[in-house]
């Protein structure tokens, strides 16, 4: 189809074509064709291009996929659906396989004050309005598989928030295949009206041997005075590969606090691009990333400013074990004429093995007078000083690690106002921190 | 209760204790001093337990045990409680929090029950009054933030909630101001009993003025130079620590 493909010929690329000539077309076939012609002319990302440094594809390249099923062989267990946030609070879960809802009614549902409905039916009555939270396609390499997703997505979820809703709304990925060498196309768009509010965790579990690559893509758009708060949570088995985009749209005096928990998988990929597009807009990202084993967590933000007056805190807190490895790579843009912008970047490491890499670069790009940007990273191990001075107060010294891995942890987990949500991350946490014996032997 | 025995120790490949003996019973206060870089605090932290100081001649006998077999943690549940010269500062771990899970430690390992959380509160509490420090505290991360002289009352709070058998205070007078001083020697001397002893790591004879010891003991270059009464320490102020040096020279 162009020479970028057929330069870099990996069959996964050749593989998503296919995919992509397979498609029926629909009303938005015009932009999807756009997205994937400039997926392909872009091929996939290497190791030179910027944001893709530290995670090689080439694996993935080698590799064939097809469509992955639109429904789990096996009956959904219970247990998966109500990992997250237990009946303890009066939650609302969507549940969809694959990236394909199972909604018992199709179109227009409205669910706790969030009315719902399938991309696909949204699709074909109503192309212009789903075009505009697919458009502009983005250039950036780092957003490169959200054209893709753009092209292949075949259903997903619109949600349109339009009061002020206290239920959190989950929406449980469930990632099945039967089958080795199958692609998920993941697609949902949060739509918050004026002065709305409203509580959304997307939540990412697999379920039987095969999950599929997960490329999904999530837009979020938020309306004046409208606040929202995101998780992204991925928890899936160790062979899975995850890329997942998040897009952020700010308008004036819009709230957004967006949490990006990565617990599991064995490859995943994450990005965040935000827009702080009108003056009062604030956005509060935190990062939770923990690698162990050999997993492979690379989690990329872009924080713009476009306009004066806008605030934009990251907080990034990274736990690497085993020979994993964790990437953390944040930057913030502040438009010419964006004065009076404030930004933050935290960013801090925590080794506990010897053979374990966590990698981070705070970037800024100002390109204006008269902003408050402050960044820092760190990147460390267990302070010997703090765990002798529990030692020596009669803690055991798994309970002393726990607690200086927890208060390592603090600073996002306490930003979490979803209380039961806190709760399960923190338990799905403990199974995912290195033994004792491993940390025992490194100090 | 404690027998020290020609104790050698090496912080970073360079010997600080170079062969101390010193004798420490039940019911006795002991001041430890010196200038510095005596080994005074190296001294301290050997007999907590820090891994990264190493024994390398002598033995230590707490109680008939060979402490310096036993972990840091061992130590403490067994009675011996170090009170830091520089506490560090735990962010996102909760004072009250470690206070509890300390004390529940040591009674576990005595074969006690773990204490009851509403009893615990309440005692704790009133250890709080004693040593003049806000409720507020408990909730805080370990001393996080806190100040220098709130860093050594949250010490000697520590101090009063474990009961220990032995406390080595590690200049837990320094950078206190006079009130703050008095709080602070009222807690340890409420501690004072004929089943506890307290050693003193100080600078200065100040603290002894509100914590009377019963042996005073120079310690220079790695060596316990000189041991004698509470008037030791009177005259070391008057002095000067170059005096027992050269006496000892002579």
């Amino acid at each position: 189809m162009s020479p970028a493909a057929t330069a870099t010929g990996s069959a996964a690329l050749r593989s998503f074509e296919a995919q992509w000539l397979a498609r029926e077309a629909d009303p938005l076939t015009a932009l999807r064709e756009r997205a994937m012609r400039r997926f392909l002319e872009l091929g996939l990302p290497t190791t030179r291009d910027e944001s893709w440094r530290y995670t090689n594809l080439r694996q993935l390249g080698a590799q064939s996929f097809i469509d992955a099923p639109r429904a789990a062989a096996e009956p959904l267990l219970p247990t998966a659906s109500l990992s997250l946030l237990g009946d303890a609070q009066q939650a609302v879960t969507l549940v969809m396989v694959n990236g394909h809802p199972l909604l018992p009614k199709r179109i227009n549902q409205k669910i706790n004050g969030i009315e719902i409905s399938a991309l696909q039916d949204l699709s074909r009555t109503n192309p212009e309005f789903v075009s505009r939270f697919l458009e502009p396609l983005s250039d950036a390499e780092q957003s490169r598989w959200r054209l893709l997703n753009t092209a292949l997505f075949t259903d997903g979820l619109y949600l349109k928030v339009s009061a002020r809703v206290e239920t959190p709304l989950i929406i449980l990925h469930l990632a099945a295949s039967d089958r080795p060498g199958t692609a998920a196309y993941p697609r949902v768009i949060i739509d918050a009206a004026p002065g709305s509010s409203a509580t959304v965790i997307e939540h990412h579990v697999q379920q039987g041997m095969h999950a599929p690559l997960c490329n999904s893509a999530t837009l979020i758009s938020l309306e004046r005075d409208a606040e929202l708060e995101h998780y992204r949570v991925f928890a899936t088995e160790p062979r899975a590969t995850h890329l997942d985009s998040l897009e952020v749209r700010q308008h004036k005096d819009s709230r957004c606090r967006q949490f990006t928990i990565v617990l599991g998988g064995g490859l995943v990929r994450t990005s965040l691009e935000a827009c702080l597009n009108e003056p009062g807009a604030r956005l509060d990202n935190y990062a939770l990333l923990v690698g162990h084993e050999d997993r492979h967590v690379d989690c990329v933000n872009t924080v713009t400013h476009r306009v004066p007056h806008t605030v934009s805190r990251q907080t990034a807190r990274a736990i690497a074990s085993g020979t994993s490895r964790v990437i953390f790579n944040s930057k913030v843009v502040v438009d010419a004429g964006a004065s009076h912008s404030d930004s933050q970047q935290s960013c801090r490491g925590l080794l506990l093995s010897p053979s374990a890499e966590i990698d981070t670069r705070p970037q800024l790009e100002i390109h204006t007078d008269e902003v408050k940007c402050a960044h820092g990273a760190t990147i460390g191990r267990l302070d010997p000083n703090m765990l002798f001075y529990m030692l020596s107060r009669g803690l055991d010294r798994d309970t002393a690690q726990s607690l200086l891995v927890y208060a390592f942890l603090a600073d996002v987990l306490t930003g979490m106002s979803v209380t039961d949500a806190r709760a399960a991350i923190e338990n799905a946490l403990i199974p995912q921190l290195p033994d004792s014996q491993v940390l025992r032997k490194f100090r | 209760m404690l027998k020290i025995t020609e104790l050698s120790a090496r912080v970073a490949g360079k010997e600080i204790l170079k062969g101390i003996n010193l004798e420490v019973k039940a019911g006795e206060v002991h001041a430890i001093m010196g200038p510095n870089g005596s080994g005074k605090s190296t001294l301290a932290q050997v007999l907590a337990g820090r891994e990264d100081y190493q024994v390398s001649g002598g033995s230590v006998d707490f109680e008939g045990r060979d402490l310096l077999a036993m972990p840091a943690e061992e130590r403490a549940r067994a009675g011996l409680f170090l009170g830091f010269q520089y506490p560090v500062e735990i962010p996102g771990v909760n004072n009250v929090y470690l206070l509890k899970a300390a004390l529940n430690a040591k009674r576990k390992a005595a074969g006690e029950p773990e204490v009851d959380a509403y009893e615990f509160l309440a005692f704790v509490k009133q250890k709080m009054k004693l040593m003049q420090m806000s409720e507020t505290f408990l909730t805080r991360g370990v001393n996080e933030g806190f100040s220098g002289g709130e860093k050594k009352r949250n010490e000697v709070l520590q101090m009063l909630v474990l009961e220990p058998k032995l406390a080595i205070l590690d200049e837990t007078d320094s950078g206190l101001d006079i009130d703050a001083l008095k709080v602070v020697s009222m807690g340890v001397n409420s501690l004072r009993s004929p089943h506890r002893a307290v050693v003193l790591v100080t600078h200065y004879q100040r603290l002894l003025d509100y914590i009377v010891p019963d042996k005073v003991h120079v310690l220079s270059e790695g060596r316990i130079l000189k041991s004698g009464d509470r008037s030791l320490a009177l005259e070391l102020e008057e002095r000067g620590y170059d005096w027992v040096r050269e006496s000892r020279v002579a």
